[in-house]
C-alpha cells in the first residue's frame, strides 16, 4: 500500500509497483543536495521521476509536444522552487502536483475547449453476450490500440484520474490531494471516466469485446 | 440473490471500493454470473489501462532540461549575488549621507566661528545633494523590491 498519513484504507492497484521507504529517503537527501545548489540531487531525483512525470503529463495534455515542453518546465521549476517542498512527504505527489498546475496553465491557455468533460456515459447494462470471452477472438495489440485510441480521445481530467489510478498507483486520498477535489469527487470522476472509456471502446471496436 | 452491482463494478476494477462496499460486491459475485462476467470486463479493461505504453523521455529532451536548470541556476546566483551588492551599496549611501551631513554641521560651525561669515547657501546646496542621495538610493530600493518581486513570481 502506499504511504498514506491520513488513514485512508483505499489501497493503490496491486500490479503498481509499491513506493518504498528507501526511495522516500533517497528523494528527502537529493531534495536536501537539491536545496543547497547542488544539482547531483536534480541528478537523482529526475532518474526516479522522470517517466512517471512524462507518463503523467502525456496522459493529461493529450499532446507529446506540449507534455515535453510542461516537463521540461516542471524540472526547472521543482529547482527552483525545491525550498517549498516539504521533505517529510513523499516527492512524487509534489511533482506531480507542479507538472499538473503548469499543464492546466497550458491547456487554458492554448485549448481552452479541451478541458470540457465529454458527455455523461451511458449507465451500464447488461447485454446479451455479456457472459463470452470475446478477447481469445481479437490479437493483444489490435485491443490495445484500440484501448489507447479511446484513452486518448477522453477529456483531460479523464485520462488524468484514470492514468493516476492504473498507472501511477495513487490512492483516492492522494488523489483527492493532488487535484485539490473532495474524495467522493475523485471517486465520481473515476467512475464516469471508466465508463466514458468503455462507451467509447463499445463504439469503436467490435461490441462483444468491451461489452 | 441480491440486487445486481453492475453500479459498482468500475469502481472494484479500479479497486476504489471502501472495504464494506467491496465485500457486498464480492459476496454478489459469487451468486450472480452475470454481474461475474461483467466484473471480468470491468477488470481486463483496468489490466489494459495498467498496461499502457510508457514514454520515456528522450535524451535530447532531458539534456535540454538539464540545460536549462543550469542556466537559471547560473542567473540565480549571479542574481543573489547583485541583489546583495546593490543592497549593500544602497545602505552604504544611506550611511556616508548621514555621516556627511553630521560632519558638515560641525565643519559649518567651526567654519562660521573661524570667519564670521554666514554659509547659507553652501548648506543649502549641500542639503540638496543629500535629499537627492537619499531620493536615488530609495527609488533604487523600490526598483530592487519589484525586481526581486517579478523574479519571484516567474520562477
Amino acid at each position: 500500500m502506499l504511504p498514506d498519513t491520513t488513514g485512508c484504507v483505499l489501497s493503490a492497484p496491486s500490479s503498481v509497483p509499491q513506493v518504498a521507504e528507501a526511495t522516500l529517503d533517497l528523494d528527502r537527501d537529493d531534495a536536501a543536495r537539491l536545496r543547497k545548489g547542488d544539482l547531483t540531487g536534480l541528478d537523482g531525483l529526475m532518474g526516479r521521476h522522470q517517466d512517471r512525470l512524462l507518463r503523467y503529463l502525456r496522459r493529461l495534455l493529450g499532446d507529446e509536444t506540449m507534455a515535453d515542453d510542461v516537463f521540461q518546465q516542471t524540472w526547472v521549476r521543482v529547482a527552483g522552487r525545491i525550498r517549498r517542498y516539504d521533505a517529510t512527504r513523499p516527492f512524487l505527489p509534489w511533482l506531480l502536483t507542479v507538472g499538473r498546475n503548469l499543464g492546466l496553465d497550458h491547456l487554458r491557455r492554448y485549448r481552452p475547449e479541451s478541458l470540457d468533460e465529454g458527455p455523461e456515459p451511458p449507465a451500464p447494462t447488461q447485454g446479451p453476450g455479456a457472459t463470452e470471452d470475446p478477447l481469445a477472438r481479437v490479437a493483444a495489440r489490435e485491443r490495445r490500440e484500440r484501448l489507447v485510441a479511446a484513452f486518448d480521445g477522453l477529456a483531460p481530467h479523464d485520462r488524468e484520474v484514470l492514468s493516476l489510478r492504473f498507472e501511477e498507483g495513487l490512492s483516492l486520498k492522494e488523489m483527492a490531494a493532488l487535484v485539490g477535489a473532495p474524495l467522493p469527487t475523485v471517486k465520481a470522476r473515476l467512475y464516469r471516466a471508466m465508463a466514458r472509456l468503455r462507451a467509447r471502446l463499445l463504439e469503436q471496436g467490435p461490441r462483444d469485446e468491451w461489452q | 440473490m441480491s440486487g445486481h452491482v453492475t453500479d459498482r463494478l468500475a469502481l472494484a476494477a479500479a479497486e476504489a471500493l471502501d472495504p464494506g462496499e467491496q465485500r457486498r460486491v464480492d459476496a454478489h459475485l459469487r451468486e450472480c454470473p452475470d454481474c461475474a462476467a461483467q466484473a471480468e470486463q470491468w477488470r481486463r479493461l483496468g489490466d489494459g489501462l495498467r498496461d499502457l505504453p510508457t514514454p520515456v523521455p528522450s535524451p535530447g529532451l532531458l539534456a535540454r532540461t538539464r540545460a536549462t536548470i543550469e542556466r537559471r541556476q547560473a542567473e540565480r546566483e549571479e542574481q543573489t549575488w547583485n541583489r546583495a551588492a546593490l543592497g549593500f551599496l544602497i545602505v552604504f549611501g544611506w550611511t556616508l549621507t548621514g555621516v556627511a551631513w553630521l560632519l558638515l554641521e560641525l565643519l559649518v560651525g567651526e567654519l562660521a566661528l573661524r570667519f564670521e561669515r554666514p554659509l547659507g547657501p553652501t548648506i543649502i546646496w549641500f542639503g540638496a545633494y543629500l535629499v537627492a542621495g537619499w531620493v536615488a538610493a530609495a527609488a533604487a530600493t523600490v526598483l530592487l523590491g519589484r525586481r526581486t518581486h517579478e523574479e519571484g513570481r516567474l520562477a
